[in-house]
């Protein structure tokens, strides 16, 4: 600044003030990616205190993160090490996503001015679509059954694979593959298990999360188990065919690689009718505004035996925010003027 | 556009899917397909080994005809024509 206009500033009053910095006590952030939740600034244990009755059983809010979800986490865990190991220069990103990866890849790839393609399974909703775009993604809606010989129910990890490996596009994409990928993984063995174990003051006895790519209930449970072996690990796991964003049944989609059966004890079923009538009372019993996915989850919860269970925590991946156009055939059948 | 010689078929559409690994050329051919008029033809040339096997079976899960398979110089040629939506 010359001399000329610095006077100039300076009879206006208007010198340029200090920046405030990170201040995480005043919830003062000086960059978004700071919000993505870790063991110095947890996301919230809320409690159930009508669905899951005679249990002690809390749910842990992913959806409070700032892209939306728990797979806030994953993508930059996911990033950080691609960078790590020089995989991202100069590349583009494609990735397989139900959308909540896709929309935390996306939102940390706009801000580093990386180029994301997402290959998008059928049945995800139209918001997730809309945010997706919004956030500078390419997105490719892909049929499960896009591959019409050796037909597994996973088009878009096939198409992303493809993408990625393609001769033609020499090399220009980089997939994190967060099916795969260990960072994953260490995202939760590093943040969401020891976030719990915080959280519950070391007396979590349960922990119950959904089969997805399995990074959550693979990183939390490894790292609990740890800590104390005798903790119980429930995966929930939709039915066949399921509506359930986010979840897998490992018997019509591929196992993730990154699984470890080792450390899960029980697996629940459960449909989607159940799922949905749980989603329903957490948000009037509860005012807790969930996705799809924790409605599953939470119905699994409801289910365990009281005598047993001890305290439970179980992973809420999302909010309800971004399935209004799933959950309007939940009201639709009240009436009403909306 | 080309022709093809055994049928006397004109492409009324082209795509170069060489290089592309599956399902990518099902994927492209499925959008290409998606932005020709009933009756249409299109053209499509794949080095994908597993095309051979997934042109007839997506012809016969989209409702097209494929009209031809050929392989020429290690590329596989397919012509299809667009069914009715």
């Amino acid at each position: 600044m010359g001399v000329a206009s610095f006077i100039t500033e300076m009879t206006r009053g208007r010198t340029r003030a200090a920046r405030l910095g990170t201040d995480t006590r005043r919830r003062r952030y000086d960059d978004v990616r700071e919000l993505i939740a870790s063991p110095r600034d947890p996301t919230p244990l809320v409690r159930l205190n009508h669905v899951a009755p005679g249990l002690d059983a809390y749910l842990k809010l992913e959806g409070m993160n700032p892209f939306g979800s728990v797979k806030d986490r994953t993508a930059r865990y996911l990033l950080e090490g691609m960078r790590e190991r020089g995989e991202l220069d100069g590349r583009e990103l494609v990735e397989a996503t139900s959308g909540n990866t896709g929309i935390a890849l996306a939102a940390l790839a706009a801000l580093e001015g990386i180029r994301l393609t997402v290959t998008i399974p059928s049945g995800v909703p139209r918001e997730k679509l809309v945010l997706l775009k919004l956030l500078g993604a390419t997105v490719m809606p892909t049929p499960d059954d896009l591959c019409p010989v050796d037909n597994p129910r996973d088009g878009a990890i096939a198409l992303a694979r493809a993408i990625a490996d393609s001769p033609a596009h020499r090399g220009r994409y980089a997939m994190p593959n967060q099916y795969a990928n260990p960072d994953n993984v260490r995202a939760h063995y590093e943040t969401t298990g020891p976030e719990i174990w915080q959280q519950t003051e070391g007396r979590v006895r349960t922990f119950v999360a959904g089969y997805g790519t399995c990074g959550t209930i693979t990183g939390v449970a490894r790292f609990l188990k740890e800590r104390d072996p005798s903790i119980r690990v429930v995966a929930v796991e939709p039915q066949r065919g399921h509506r359930l964003p986010g979840l897998k049944n490992l018997e019509e989609a591929k196992p993730p690689e990154i699984l470890d059966r080792s450390v899960i004890d029980d697996v629940v079923r459960v449909e989607d009718g159940p799922a949905y009538a749980m989603v329903r009372r957490l948000f009037r019993e509860e005012a807790l505004m969930v996705g799809p996915s924790t409605g599953a989850i939470a119905h699994a919860i409801s289910g365990l035996d009281p005598e047993s269970a001890g305290l439970v925590v179980g992973i809420s991946p999302d909010s309800g925010l971004k399935y209004a156009s799933y959950y309007a055939s939940l009201v639709e059948d009240e009436g009403g003027t909306a | 556009m080309s022709e093809h010689i055994a049928t006397g078929v004109t492409a009324d559409a082209e795509l170069d899917c060489k290089g592309l690994l599956c399902p990518l050329p099902v994927y492209r051919t499925g959008q290409a397909l998606g932005r020709l008029e009933t009756g249409q033809v299109l053209r499509v040339e794949c080095t994908d080994p597993g095309s051979l096997a997934d042109f007839p079976a997506l012809a016969r899960q989209r409702g097209d005809t494929l009209l031809s398979a050929a392989e020429e110089d290690g590329v596989q040629v397919f012509y299809l024509r667009k069914g009715a939506a």
